[in-house]
């Protein structure tokens, strides 16, 4: 009886889980965004499996966690990316318990390819309570952050923003009337902000929210670019603002429920060339769903 | 939205004659070989000029998990110490700058956004409040 060596290394380390389903690199015009919705994850056995892929720091990490809720939120954050990252590896199939995690010296977590240099990937995570995603690019950093679309804040926005937001964003926010439209444009601007710091990874310090403003390109929908404010010594000082280039943007609803933004650096050799974000819905081991393909200039 | 675990470790002193703490002022991840080792107080000591004294008032702790509580909206029973970590009880980056929106108000202090996003635990939260109300009154 022939069985096939593939088939064995199947067995030979998932032997609980069946085997995932790999998946073809983004382009270099790309980001794929996956994402999980907890609720959808009730399997109490499936969860277990989960677990199982994790490390001893990670499941640590998961067992901090105060109460069931975000313990299971926390257990999927790292599955999701640990299986998404594992599925890309297309020349090999790669157990997704063997994946090494670090943290750059700023804190932006990376995958610690070992031996294995010069791999393209690079992934951002985001979760709130109800929806956890990640996101996936080849050679540009990426940064994504998520947000509920009725996510109450418990300070006036404006007074918020007045505290950590730039003085354009501030004037944006202060001529929207409605103050459930004003909620909503600020918690948008929001995942803009964090999406690029997270992108740029080199901490909170090194972009301070009030040194830059993301602002709608007009014409566009969900399109945004970023100027920097700095202040030149001069006298009397001066604050200048550059605005070209270096980071792409896109706000756009997803799952109905979210805002997600999504940042990349730039491509020096096709700037200002549009981007497609591809929008998947997963359960790990289980299934996936194509939810959008879009182009954002 | 969390992001990533940070860890913060609180180390003992082993001196027998006195019980002194000494913690952390800032939120760090420890590097070994530039993967992070929860082993770490075990292999290397803290040499004892970097204990930082970490002393902070009880009425201060008390109000900041009482400012923390009120912003996750967690349940009255939710045991908040000085140690809990803001993660562990789900606060993204979002609900920590309100809840530095919420300490500010409390306390007349301002924070500086790059050290208010670094605060992980209620013991860091009290310690740069205190930190900042000694600055004002000095």
């Amino acid at each position: 009886m022939r069985i096939s060596v593939m088939s064995q290394m199947h067995r030979s380390f998932s032997i609980d889980l069946p085997s995932l389903i790999p998946l073809q690199l983004p382009s270099r015009r790309e980001t794929h965004l996956w994402y999980v919705i907890p609720d959808e994850v009730k399997s109490t056995s499936l969860l277990k499996r989960y677990s199982q892929l994790l490390s001893p720091i990670e499941k640590d990490g998961v067992d901090q966690m105060r109460g069931d809720e975000l313990k299971k939120n926390a257990l999927l954050a790292r599955t999701l990316v640990r299986t998404t990252i594992a599925r890309y590896q297309t020349n090999k199939e790669v157990d997704p318990r063997s994946l090494m995690f670090k943290k750059n010296v700023y804190g932006k977590p990376e995958v610690d390819w070992q031996n294995c240099n010069n791999q393209p990937l690079h992934f951002n995570i985001s979760h709130t309570d109800s929806l956890i995603a990640c996101g996936v690019t080849v050679h540009v950093p990426v940064g994504i952050d998520v947000e509920d679309k009725e996510r109450k804040i418990k300070h006036d926005v404006l007074a918020f923003a007045k505290r950590f937001y730039s003085a354009d964003e501030v004037n944006v926010l202060a001529t929207i009337l409605d103050p459930e439209v004003q909620r909503k444009e600020f918690i948008k601007l929001w995942t803009l902000k964090e999406a690029y710091v997270k992108a740029l990874g080199k901490g909170f310090s090194a972009a301070p929210f009030n040194t830059f403003t993301i602002q709608s390109m007009p014409g566009t929908e969900g399109a945004y670019n970023l100027c920097k404010t700095s202040e030149v010594t001069a006298d009397p000082p001066e604050e200048t603002k550059k605005c070209n280039g270096g980071w792409k943007f896109a706000l756009f609803d997803l799952a109905d429920s979210h805002y997600a933004a999504v940042c990349t650096e730039d491509d020096q050799a096709n700037e200002g060339a549009p981007t497609k974000i591809i929008v998947r819905k997963t359960i790990p081991f289980v299934e996936d769903q194509l939810i959008s393909e879009r182009i954002f200039l | 939205m969390a992001t990533s675990f940070s860890f913060s470790i609180s180390m003992q002193a082993r001196v027998s004659a006195t019980t002194t703490r000494f913690c952390l002022q800032k939120p760090a991840s420890i590097f070994h070989n530039g993967k992070t080792n929860l082993s770490f107080s075990q292999r290397h000591p803290i040499p004892a000029r970097l204990a930082i004294s970490c002393a902070v008032k009880q009425e201060t702790v008390e109000k900041v998990s009482e400012i923390v509580k009120k912003q996750l909206s967690l349940a009255e029973d939710q045991k908040v110490t000085a140690r809990t970590k803001f993660t562990e009880l789900g606060a993204d980056s979002l609900d920590t700058v309100e809840i530095v929106m919420g300490l500010e108000e409390e306390f007349g202090i301002t924070m500086a956004e790059e050290r208010a996003k670094e605060i992980a635990t209620v013991q860091h939260a009290a310690e740069l409040i205190e930190e900042l109300i000694q600055q004002k009154t000095a």
